[in-house]
């Protein structure tokens, strides 16, 4: 019951920001924004935290889906939406090869070589500048010519409240219950006759799907697309949503998200200090706070509460 | 009565939720052999782990030489004068046998280095012969008699031995518990091994019967019955 | 570009090799030193190396002591240092842009000229790097064989929980491993940044690069670190040469994905694996 009500009201606040699209403006374009993150970092908590994949390829699989829509859609004629669609099918492929290919090393291959991927991806855009763009990058106009802004902002919160649904309901399932169990002790659950790799490889394949979809969401939203935007420190903003929020509450990514990206809108000001601040952050949160802040900020809510009774 | 140099009581260790060791008290004597016996899984490399410091234990007080040990660093408690020959990766593989030993004196005075390095080739000549071979070329029991090398060579005053005779040829395993009996006669030290093998009884003084976590017996060698302590091993098996 | 790269490729097999722990944050470490060398460069030369250098020893130092020494006697695993590194390298890119808000140094060092060989010119500066890398290792070496000091490290290196018990200082052994690691790509960082030039970012580059050159040539294995440095140093040039300077890194960091996926252990092998 106490479980359902979490549930309900995450998707309560989740759905909160609709009200913005009456005021629009600056608000409205930073929580849009804020959301297109927290989809990834709906991805990385799922495969990282829930799954126990140590994945570090999430900038790799949104950029896939975002150049992706825009390579099909202008170049190819494709209508939007197939391109959006085929280019996040297509967007799995780098974590299913990469756990394939590293199968048989230990989980740290998967990391390291993800990760070298996400360092090379934006260099490969830059590479291939004639077509993508490179550092300048892409104008992208996309769904915009067809639905309003706000129209799309409301696309926007609601795929996010979707996602959020799709993670929650597969923990939920019996799917959900042997990645918790691969997760939390791999070998034991190949022993009792799991088999763990189809369970794993469903696991990479809808993450970057939902990851590539969220990229082609992005670069429809922010109608522009650089290599700049899809460096390696995109993938660690992304992978610190679901740390600093909490690896084991749902409310967590969203805190996390909304730190990530909130506070270095406040720091503009000090923006010279942000990284310093990011970084010390980081390794206090990790160091002091292993489960993220928000079983923390759960348990000073719930002290609050007792005080008052 | 001699002093006792290392006690301990009610010791417990836990992995996790499971309790390798539990509220285990023990002491050993100066310039005493205590054999710690049981089977596998009993606790015994937990135990001597614990008191070395190599393993946090969760409650109890070790006392060693008079002070309370159970908070120090590894390092602490072995500058007082307490050494581990652990079980397992006892030795440093890809260095010579004589760069092992040289390592090993660390902390011994300077003008007595070369002496204790004489004195362990002296007790394995074997280890002089091959002093130029990397430590992992060694055979199974040469690599056991490197580890009691490196015991030796650190001088410390109480020398606890995980299962030394583990994987040692049988007919090699008398002469090498012997070899221990020389070292303690020799240089006057505390040795506390843990053993599985019933040989132990020829060298021992006291014994410190284990099983599952738990203190079985701990007598005097002349007041135990061979039986009690095949008992032990009876039980592991049925 | 070899010889210069073997100096932070070193200090990750330095530090590796002994403490077991993958340290991402050498390379922006070392930046920082170029940064603080530059700073101090219009007084002395060899006062402004001395300090940068000095700088990131001690650096190297406090973050082992402070940081990473704790969380592996704790337990951590490769993934764990992976992103706490990342996040040290963080703070100090951060504390170079909060300090030395120029986008881009050179450092003004006298020039050596180049040296011709057989038809090729190479940069002076380059073979010193080189000569310097591999000064540092026979050094090493040396002191593994023959002193007291470099005997604890090499038995820290092999068996940390046994050289514990014997009574070496392993804490210490750590933080020294690491400051010589970070002064190491700090001198780097120097090579770097009178031959091109330093940029605030540059440390991440530096740091990856040495850290997978050192993963090609078998990470803890610091010969093989050298000999691929220079294969990978001129892979890079060759394929820089041939395709444009966008393609260089695109290739290298191919080669080093494949070389991950199809041999763990590095080409030259390792007993360490990650
Ligand atoms: N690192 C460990 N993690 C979890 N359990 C352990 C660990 N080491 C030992 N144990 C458990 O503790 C118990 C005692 O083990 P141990 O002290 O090694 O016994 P012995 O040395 O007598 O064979 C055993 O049940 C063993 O499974
Ligand atoms: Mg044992």
């Amino acid at each position: 019951m106490k479980d359902h009500y979490e549930k309900i009201s995450t998707v309560g606040i989740l759905l909160l920001p609709l009200l913005f699209v009456l005021r629009g403006g600056y608000l409205q374009e930073v929580t849009g924004y804020v959301y297109l993150f927290l989809i990834q970092g709906y991805v990385a908590w799922f495969l990282f935290f829930k799954s126990g994949q140590p994945f570090f390829g999430y900038s790799v699989t949104m950029a896939i889906g975002a150049y992706g829509t825009i390579v099909l859609n202008v170049m190819f004629g494709w209508p939007v939406l197939g391109a959006m669609f085929i280019s996040a099918a297509f967007a799995p492929v780098v974590g299913v090869i990469l756990y394939l290919a590293t199968i048989r090393a230990k989980g740290f291959y998967v990391s390291m070589t993800s990760f070298l991927l996400a360092i090379l991806f934006p260099r490969l855009i830059n590479a291939l500048q004639d077509i993508t763009g490179g550092r300048s990058g892409l104008y992208f106009s996309g769904i915009t010519e067809f639905v309003g802004y706000k129209t799309l902002y409301i696309i926007v919160i609601v795929w996010t409240v979707v996602v959020a649904i799709i993670f929650l309901w597969l923990m939920g399932t019996k799917t959900g219950k042997i990645l918790t169990l691969i997760s939390e002790n791999d070998r034991l659950t190949q022993a009792v006759g799991i088999n763990t790799f189809r369970y794993k490889l469903l696991a990479y394949t809808i993450a970057g799907f939902i990851s590539g979809l969220g990229g082609a969401l992005y670069v429809n939203y922010t109608g522009f697309i650089s290599s700049i935007d899809i460096e390696v420190f995109t993938t660690l903003y992304i992978f610190f949503i679901p740390l600093i929020g909490g690896s084991s509450l749902f409310f967590g990514p969203i805190l996390g998200a909304l730190f990530v990206i909130l506070i270095p809108e406040l720091l503009v000001p000090v923006e010279r200090y942000f990284r310093i601040f990011f970084g010390l952050i980081f390794i206090l949160v990790i160091v002091l706070l292993p489960e993220g802040l928000a079983p923390n900020v759960q348990k000073l809510f719930r002290r609050i509460r007792k005080n008052k009774e | 009565m001699s002093e006792q140099v290392l006690k301990v009581t009610d010791l417990t260790t836990c992995y996790g939720s499971i309790s390798a060791i539990k509220s285990i008290s023990f002491y050993a004597l100066d310039r005493e052999i205590v054999g710690i016996v049981g089977p596998n899984g009993a606790g015994k490399t937990t135990l001597l782990e614990s008191i070395a410091g190599s393993v946090q234990p969760l409650e109890g007080i070790i006392e060693f030489l008079g002070h309370r040990i159970e908070h120090w660093s590894v390092l602490k408690r072995r500058q007082l004068g307490l050494m581990l020959i652990p079980q397992e990766a006892n030795i440093f593989p890809m260095m010579s046998v004589k760069k092992n030993l040289e390592v090993s004196v660390i902390l011994s005075d300077r003008d007595k280095r070369e002496e204790l390095i004489s004195y362990a080739y002296e007790l394995f000549p074997i280890l002089y012969e091959r002093r130029k071979q990397i430590a992992s070329t060694l055979s199974g029991g040469q690599q056991r008699m490197l580890a009691v090398g490196i015991g030796i060579a650190s001088n410390a005053r109480v020398m606890l031995i995980d299962e030394p005779s583990i994987g040692l040829a049988p007919k090699l395993v008398t002469k090498f518990f012997e070899t221990l009996k020389k070292i303690r006669d020799d240089t006057k030290k505390t040795i506390v091994l843990s053993e599985q093998n019933i040989k132990v009884l020829n060298i021992a003084d006291r014994l410190f019967g284990l099983e599952a976590g738990e203190i079985r017996f701990d007598e005097r060698k002349e007041n135990l019955s061979r039986d009690a302590v095949k008992d032990l091993y009876l039980g592991s098996i049925s | 570009m070899g010889g210069i790269l073997s100096l932070p490729v070193l200090g990750v097999a330095v530090i590796y090799g002994i403490t077991g722990i993958p340290n991402f944050a050498i390379g922006v470490i070392g930046v920082f030193g170029g940064f603080v060398t530059w700073y101090f460069l219009s007084y002395s030369m060899g006062l402004a190396i001395a300090i940068g250098v000095g700088v990131c020893f001690i650096i190297g130092w406090i973050v082992q002591r402070v940081l990473l020494t704790p969380i592996s006697e704790m337990g951590g695993d490769a993934t764990l240092f992976f992103i706490i590194t990342i996040a040290v390298g963080f703070v100090f890119e951060g504390m170079l842009r909060a300090i030395f808000p120029r986008p881009n140094i050179s450092l003004e060092l006298p020039r050596i000229g180049t040296i011709s060989f057989a038809g090729y010119s190479v940069e002076g500066f380059k073979i010193i790097a080189l000569l310097f890398a591999i000064g540092t290792l026979i050094i090493i070496r040396l002191m593994e064989e023959h002193t007291e000091v470099g005997k604890s490290w090499q038995a820290t290196s092999q068996n940390l929980k046994l050289a514990k018990l014997i009574g070496i200082k392993t804490t210490q052994v750590f933080s020294i491993a690491s400051g010589i690691g970070c002064a190491l790509a700090c001198i780097g960082a120097i090579f770097w940044g009178s031959l091109y030039n330093l940029q605030l970012s540059s440390g991440w580059d530096l740091g990856f690069l040495g850290f997978i050159v050192a993963v090609v040539g078998g990470i803890g294995n610091i010969w093989g670190g050298l000999i691929s440095a220079l294969i990978m140093g001129m892979v890079m040039s060759f394929s820089g040469y041939l395709l444009g300077g966008e393609w260089q890194s695109v290739i290298l960091y191919c080669i080093v994905i494949l070389v991950l996926i199809i041999a763990p252990k590095g080409i030259l092998g390792s007993e360490r694996s990650l």
